[in-house]
């Protein structure tokens, strides 16, 4: 099993990340070059294969005239194959070949450029003038395809990665910033890892291992939520594990049926009676009314995917709704919509005294974030059934039906994660990159029109 | 103005219920669910549910449905990572000829024995005669007389499943669903294991029906009677053209043409090479096969080997009479095919015909002694390596001899292979299903087998 020191893929783009603050723009033509500095780095790789092939040609018919031809049968792009090309001419010219047309060779030199799962085979066959054949190849590792950036748009959903493993992610917490996170907690099936950046590279810092006693279900989902008085609590299917406060830390973990907690712990500030709420402008950022939003929990089911519906409190007279899947906030001016994703594929709208349900298209991750952009939060919902690829867009609800307010933003996979940040501003994502296998953990943040 | 805004109420809430409960149909389904009961049919009509035996070629069924219920040290999802299963890590010494392999502990089989060393020690002597298994402490130990770097990938085969025997003879594993019934060549139920290690499956049952034809698995999956079928090569295109969800594996099944002895003479050989030019695969690929599947000159197909295309699959008759003019007496050959087998039957015909323009006599037959028959061999692994090895040794070829690991070095065995002319590749066919809409996160991999612990049923249809 790989054990993830230095994630190589991430660092890069966290540096991105960095000069975000500075202009997003910039770091888009940045990211813009980075496939042809990629390309040109890959293009020197192949000077081994090319000199490996050409040799195996002239030992078979030696120097002189010949015909070449170059079929591309592989999946490599046409700058590689140009690449290729001009490369094993050049080598087989230092090995004395010189090129001519058919009518004129000696031989002729037919080389295909194929590939395998594990490799990249490059086959020349060879046809002498006596009419005998040969064939020789070389083999070379193929690599992994550089990820491609995707686009973004004003008043838009902006995606930042955070982390990258071969293991599945269930949630990733940020303990520590300064412009860009400084210090991560990832969550894993097994343990919670600890990373700290220095220097744009990500170190890990310690790894705490999780304990269980049952086999974890399948599909399992998890949270890691920034706590005030230790570092952070770790809510998974019948586990409630908790942190201590300094390092080197330690966590302990027990068997439990603790409802999980749907607002996170840093929003439920601004309490004027005793109740835990949390704070949110309800008509843009220069005309913020605060709502109060209730500590909301909700009890997962221990042996499956699902909350199972209990809600503690609950939603005004509602204690109980359908089995769901995640739920989101959507507070209005002067009551808390609460959207809950639920398992029958329908989104039930629950303002305390209705229960009103609907097909929205939607998946079935949900989050709410609370920004200085127009309604002043936004529900961020997956995309629905059936895509290789899914994308997460934000929506308002200046009445009960959502308006999207972003274009959709895409993952390389399906998203397996949504959950909001502890400071309510910003939403995690997981997905499982479908070419790579990887789970990929983003930071997802609505950027106002400006 | 009290009147207007009940009005208005209504008219908004009504308007609101039909925009948000008609317009849209799409679900939020691509979180799993559990729960429900998958119907499966396919062709196979297996007697017994063990392929512990490497050195014959197992069906596509056959290994799904051994990994339903047993399970391998290690897997692979690609065929060339290999990726944890019952072993949690594993190193090689001694030159990749000594091999430990690291068990996984807590783990139970379905009948509550502890899963230990010693029985997957036991289960992969069984399944592998010419290996050395030694049980110590917690792990196994392989070692075998050659250097065998792809010995992890070889364990992720089927036949390497740790099968344990209870004391009533039955079979037990330690996979993600038990057996419920198992009627041989008929029905097999399974039920989701409550406490499996990898996570209980998202389907509470499976039930498979056996020894379906193709087009009796069509009718069931079209009426909603099964879930997921299997589909003939010749009908994929036409069905998933119907709109039906439709999922092929890579060309893994290797149709050819197979002498029952190795070459008798200088003749024999060159009437041999005489048949193999005269087949018009491309004729038959379009016609007979519906264009499904690849025409074939080498046991490994080109995704997996990378250089499949250098041997010739294109007809050349006047070479074929060339070779054929050379031999004065031209024996009959009678070609045998599997009598249940529609698609093999017009195959043979037709090969007779393309035999019978180069000069050649084939009389096709279902007798049990044929010269030659057509045989469909599902090649083992995604593996180059070990789909080679395991080929030849099911066919009783010489054993490839592999010096390096290079392209060239399993080209060179290959075509050793090839060259013992004992038989003439034709095609490699897909493994194609055909699967119910409600049927979620369920694909065929590469190498033919899907995993249904991920599956799960929705409940609606897109």
């Amino acid at each position: 099993m790989r054990r993830a020191v230095y994630n190589a893929a991430i660092p890069n783009m966290l540096n991105r990340a960095l000069r975000l603050a500075a202009g997003f723009r910039l770091a888009l033509q940045i990211l813009s070059l980075i496939p042809a500095f990629v390309g040109m780095v890959q293009a020197a790789d192949w000077s081994g294969p090319e000199e490996q092939l050409a040799q195996k040609i002239v030992a078979v018919i030696g120097p002189g005239a010949v015909s070449l031809t170059l079929e591309n049968r592989s999946s490599l792009g046409r700058r590689d194959n140009e690449v290729i090309g001009n490369g094993l001419r050049a080598a087989l010219e230092a090995l004395g070949l010189r090129f001519v047309k058919p009518e004129q060779a000696a031989a002729s030199v037919a080389i295909t450029l194929s590939e395998n799962p594990s490799s990249y085979v490059w086959v020349a066959q060879i046809r002498l003038a006596a009419g005998e054949a040969a064939v020789v190849m070389v083999s070379a590792p193929r690599a992994e395809g550089p990820a491609v950036p995707r686009d973004s748009v004003p008043f838009s959903l902006r995606k930042v990665p955070l982390w990258s493993q071969e293991e599945r992610i269930l949630d990733v917490a940020v303990l520590e910033e300064n412009v860009a996170p400084t210090r991560i907690a990832v969550l894993d099936a097994e343990k919670v890892s600890l990373y700290r950046s220095q220097g744009g590279k990500w170190q890990q810092e310690q790894m705490l291992a999780l304990s269980h006693s049952q086999p974890w279900p399948r599909d399992l989902r998890g949270r890691l939520i920034a706590a005030k008085d230790h570092l952070f609590d770790v809510y998974l299917p019948g586990v409630l594990c908790r942190s201590t406060t300094s390092v080197p830390l330690s966590l302990s973990c027990h068997e439990s049926d603790d409802p999980w907690p749907l607002v996170s712990g840093s929003l439920l500030m601004g309490a004027s009676s005793g109740t835990p709420t949390a704070t949110f402008p309800n008509s843009g950022a220069s005309a913020a009314i605060p709502v109060l939003i209730a500590q909301m929990s909700a009890f997962f089911a221990p042996t499956r995917n699902f909350f199972t519906g209990a809600l503690a409190p609950g939603v005004g007279k509602f204690t109980t709704v359908a089995k769901f899947y995640s739920a989101a906030a959507a507070p209005r001016e002067k009551y808390v919509l609460w959207l809950f994703a639920s398992t029958d594929g329908q989104v039930h709208m629950v303002d305390g005294f209705t229960d009103l349900t609907a097909k929205l298209g939607w998946g079935p991750d949900l989050a709410s974030v609370r920004t200085s952009c127009g309604a002043g939060w936004q529900v961020l919902a997956t995309s629905s059934a059936d895509q290789a690829e899914d994308s997460i867009r934000a929506y308002e609800f200046p009445d009960r039906d959502p308006v999207p307010v972003t274009t959709g933003v895409d993952f390389a996979g399906e998203v397996t994660a949504l959950w909001t940040e502890a400071k309510g501003d910003t939403a995690v994502a997981i997905a499982r990159n479908r070419e790579t296998g990887n789970y990929e953990s983003f930071r997802l943040a609505v950027a106002c029109n400006q | 103005m009290k009147v207007f805004g009940w009005r208005w109420l209504v008219t908004n809430s009504v308007i609101f219920v039909l925009v948000i409960a008609g317009s849209l149909v799409a679900t939020a389904e691509t979180r799993p669910q559990y729960g429900g009961t998958l119907h499966v049919a396919m062709r196979a009509a297996p007697s017994s549910l063990n392929s512990g035996d490497c050195t014959q070629p197992n069906s596509f069924a056959s290994r799904n449905l051994a990994l339903l219920i047993f399970e391998t040290l290690v897997t692979t999802e690609d065929g060339v990572r290999v990726r944890p299963a019952l072993a949690t890590s594993w190193q090689e010494s001694s030159g990749n000829q000594r091999w430990q392999f690291r068990v996984r502990r807590g783990v139970k089989f379905h009948d509550g024995a502890v899963f230990t060393p010693e029985i997957a020690a036991s289960a992969l002597r069984s399944a592998n005669p010419l290996w050395n298994v030694i049980a110590n402490a917690d792990s196994v130990i392989i070692e075998s007389d050659t250097p065998d770097p792809g010995l992890p990938l070889k364990l992720a085969l089927a036949c390497n499943a740790i099968v344990k025997k209870t004391s009533d003879g039955k079979l037990s594993g330690t996979g993600p669903f038990h057996i419920t019934d198992w009627q041989p060549t008929k029905k097999l139920s399974l039920a989701a294991e409550e406490n499996y290690w990898g996570g209980r499956p998202f389907l509470d049952a499976i039930e498979i029906e056996l020894g379906k034809n193709y087009h009796d698995q069509l009718t069931a999956l079209e009426l909603g009677r099964a879930d997921l079928v299997e589909v003939a090569p010749e009908q994929s295109h036409r069905v998933s053209t119907d709109g039906r969800r439709v999922a092929s594996s890579a060309p893994m099944e290797l149709v050819a043409l197979l002498f029952s002895r190795d070459e008798q003479s200088a003749d024999d050989k060159l009437l041999r090479e005489a048949l193999a030019f005269s087949v018009d695969r491309a004729s038959i690929r379009s016609v007979l096969l519906q264009g499904a599947g690849q025409p074939a000159g080498s046991i490994l197909p080109n995704w997996m080997s990378g250089y499949g295309f250098v041997f010739p699959t294109e007809a050349d008759l006047p070479r074929a009479r060339h070779q054929r003019e050379q031999v004065r007496s031209l024996p009959e050959w009678t070609v045998g095919y599997d009598a249940s087998d529609s698609l093999a039957r017009l195959v043979v015909e037709r090969i007779a015909l393309n035999a019978r323009d180069a000069g050649l006599t084939l009389r096709p037959t279902t007798v049990n002694t044929p010269d030659l028959r057509l045989v469909r061999i599902p090649l083992a692994a995604a593996d180059p390596r070990i789909s080679l090895e395991n080929f030849a040794a099911a066919e009783g070829l010489p054993k490839p001899q592999f010096n390096a690991g290079s392209a060239e070095d399993l080209y060179s065995a290959e075509q050793a292979a090839l060259a013992t002319q004992r038989l003439i590749p034709l095609f490699h066919l897909p493994a194609t299903y055909g699967a119910s809409t409600i049927l979620k996160n369920w694909t065929v991999r590469s190498d033919g087998s899907w995993g249904l612990a991920d599956s799960w049923l929705g409940t609606t249809k897109p």
